[in-house]
């Protein structure tokens, strides 16, 4: 058994192997160069012909480098043996003469279907599509049709004699053959211009080529269709300008691979601490300026270095490239899928980016919890401010709705009762209003239901107005903000206002609310003893806390004797 | 005069004190759907109103009374003035009574 498989592994892979092409081509040319000799065909022809099935096929073989460009290397091997069978017209011999008339321009197909779907293989787009089907039809097709009607003694095909049929068939080929020509024309074009500049180092050689190789073709097809005669000159000509494609190919390829940086100066270049970002400089390494980073964190969800959320794209015209350390995923790079190209210098950049990645990615991991902390803290100030309203609403539809009861029935019973008893049920009935008084303070203090149904300028001028000194308001906000920032704005100018009163010994005090943009800014001065600290467990502490779950500040200036200023910058969030 | 207000001990207390006054009570109401009602039924002269009812409060109440033209609204609430803003003054209603000090002095004051 195992001698088996050792006996029949190097014929198959004789079978597979494609450097066997080249010989098989060569021999192939000798072949067809000699027929061309013996037959007198033109030199030069004989020359262009042999030199582009050669460079064809030295073009496939150099391509085998790029997995990804499969499909092209078939097209670059399957073109030269085309375009020699095509010479087989030369033969006096009936049947190679009727092989190499149906072979005529075939080989032109196959280079229009390579550059056209250069290089995964799928047609670049719907036109592209149908120039390529229509270079076969015409040439193919063409030819099996026209095979039919063409008078030659040679010719096995011929089941009747129709000169004109034949070379109607000839003029209707040449012109549609301008068309495709002019259409490969314009789509490489369009295709030069819109190329990212990954792929444009490596297949703008080939673009030009077929540029080139397409307008000769429109020079010598429109002749021919002109003076309705085979021009043997620029036949030839065309032919060795087609030239340039294997060697644009070629090119293209050398050209990548003298552009790629050593993995010793991409150690160098990754490691500086140069004021770039990683992202920067691994775009500048890859020469990708659409390159990305995404950090992978510990739960295997994806962050960008700002530590936001990032999603890792599944479409074709971007690719994925994880990096890895110690085995494990940290990173990917998304980047033009051009680059897959050059697996060497990929695999030297993600070997290299693995070293310094890590940290970026601890980074980015810590900003990401960061935030992540901060939303959940927004969530507990936002759960507290609901629970707080419900506190507020109890209290007001409850305690506070049957002293009310209580207070005005004590009045009826009083404004009955004789002198003595009225007296007893007016100081019972203050009592309950002292309570009610207090009560209604405490429930403002949880939620001031002013705010939510006024809002903030609303609200604060009640405070204002409440207040146990004078207190003006300048400046009013035309528009609602959100519940969170109004009641933190609110929370600011009653703290604020009761230490006034409570420390400052002010004569008075203002406040002022301020929108600019996105960001409401609340002040409030007193021209009081000033002094005034954050201290832990204050009331101040406590709002401060609250403010930076909003991602606002809270400043105090208050210098000894020079009164206080107590200021809040509160992003609106829009 | 129609009472509206959503604790019951209070309508109790509020008729009595208005009945004692001389006033003709002529219902009560529960919620806003009700008082509406009971305006649209008994078509009293004068509506002693809760702001905060069930269903919409009591400036919605009072703006639709007062749109319909009908009978004068006095706002009641155990909360203070203060606290509702501008709203007490836009709504269109006669006047406003912190609960605890209604006494049908207070009320008559704002009839007049």
């Amino acid at each position: 058994m195992a001698s088996n498989a050792v006996t029949a592994l190097p014929s198959r892979a004789a079978v597979r192997d494609p450097v066997l092409l080249l010989p098989v081509a060569v021999a192939a040319g000798l072949a067809v160069g000699w027929l061309g000799v013996h037959e007198r065909a033109a030199g030069t022809r004989i020359a262009a012909d042999l030199t582009l099935s050669w460079a064809l096929v030295t073009a496939s073989l150099i391509v085998l480098e790029r997995p990804r460009w499969r499909r092209a290397r078939w097209l670059l091997a399957a073109a030269p043996f085309a375009l020699l069978g095509s010479d087989l017209e030369w033969a006096s011999s009936h049947a190679l003469w009727t092989v190499g008339f149906l072979l005529e321009g075939l080989w032109a197909a196959f280079l229009v279907q390579l550059v056209l779907t250069f290089p995964e293989g799928r047609p670049w787009s719907r036109p592209a599509r149908i120039a390529v089907i229509t270079a076969y039809t015409l040439t193919l097709g063409g030819q099996l049709v026209g095979g039919l009607a063409t008078p030659d003694t040679r010719n096995l095909l011929q089941v009747t004699s129709h000169p004109s049929v034949a070379d109607a068939i000839d003029r209707v080929q040449a012109i549609a053959g301008v068309g495709v020509a002019l259409g490969v024309l314009f789509l490489v074009l369009q295709r030069l211009h819109a190329l990212g500049r990954p792929a444009r180092r490596a297949q703008a050689p080939l673009l030009l080529a077929a540029a080139i190789t397409a307008l000769t073709s429109v020079v010598w097809l429109s002749w021919v269709t002109a003076t309705d005669a085979r021009v043997p000159t620029l036949e030839t000509i065309a032919h060795a300008l087609a030239i340039t494609i294997p060697v644009g190919i070629v090119v293209g390829i050398g050209w990548s691979r003298l552009r790629r940086p050593q993995a010793s100066e991409l150690v160098v270049e990754l490691r500086s601490e140069a004021a770039a970002t990683m992202r920067e400089r691994l775009a500048r390494a890859l020469d990708d300026p659409t390159l990305d980073v995404a950090y992978r964190l510990g739960d295997g969800r994806y962050v960008d270095a700002t530590g936001r959320p990032a999603e890792l794209p599944q479409r074709p015209d971007r690719a994925v490239t994880a990096v890895t350390a110690g085995g494990e995923a940290i990173a990917a790079l998304i980047h033009d899928p051009a680059l897959l190209d050059e697996p060497a210098l990929v695999e030297s950049v993600r070997a290299t980016a693995a070293l310094v990645l890590e940290n970026e990615r601890l980074a980015a991991e810590v900003r990401s919890q960061l935030t992540e902390v901060r939303a959940s803290r927004g969530r507990i100030v936002a759960a507290a401010d609901a629970e707080r309203r419900r506190i507020e609403r109890n209290l007001h539809d409850g305690a506070q709705q049957r002293l009310v009861t209580l207070s005005v029935a004590l009045g009826l019973e009083a404004s009955r009762a004789d002198s003595a008893a009225a007296a007893a049920l007016s100081r019972a009935q203050d009592e309950v209003e002292q309570a009610i008084g207090e009560l209604r303070e405490l429930a403002r203090g949880i939620h001031p239901t002013l705010l939510r149904d006024e809002g903030l300028t609303a609200a604060v001028e009640a405070l204002a107005r409440r207040a146990p000194l004078p207190v003006t308001v300048q400046g009013s906000l035309r528009d609602r903000l959100p519940d969170p920032v109004e009641l933190a704005a609110y929370f600011v100018v009653s703290e604020a206002l009761t230490n006034v009163v409570k420390h400052a010994s002010a004569s008075e005090a203002s406040v002022r609310l301020e929108r600019k943009a996105a960001t409401l800014r609340v002040t409030v001065i007193d021209d009081g003893v000033g002094g005034a600290r954050i201290t832990p467990g204050s009331g101040l502490a406590g709002l401060r806390d609250r403010l930076e779950a909003l991602d606002a500040t809270l400043s105090i200036d208050s210098e000894q004797g020079r009164g206080t200023n107590v200021c809040a910058f509160i992003s609106c969030g829009s | 005069m129609l009472i509206v207000d959503d604790h019951q001990p209070f309508r109790a207390v509020a008729r009595e004190l208005l009945e004692s006054a001389g006033y003709l009570v002529t219902g009560e109401a529960a919620d806003a759907a009700e008082a509406l009602a009971a305006v649209a039924a008994d078509a009293p002269d004068a509506v002693l109103l809760d702001v905060q009812l069930p269903d919409r409060d009591g400036f919605a109440v009072a703006s639709a009374i007062a749109a319909a033209n009908g009978p004068a609204v006095v706002l009641i609430s155990s909360r203070d003035a203060d606290d509702y803003g501008r709203r007490v003054v836009d709504c269109g209603a006669r006047g406003f009574i912190t609960k605890s000090k209604l006494s049908a002095a207070a009320v008559a004051a704002l009839l007049e």
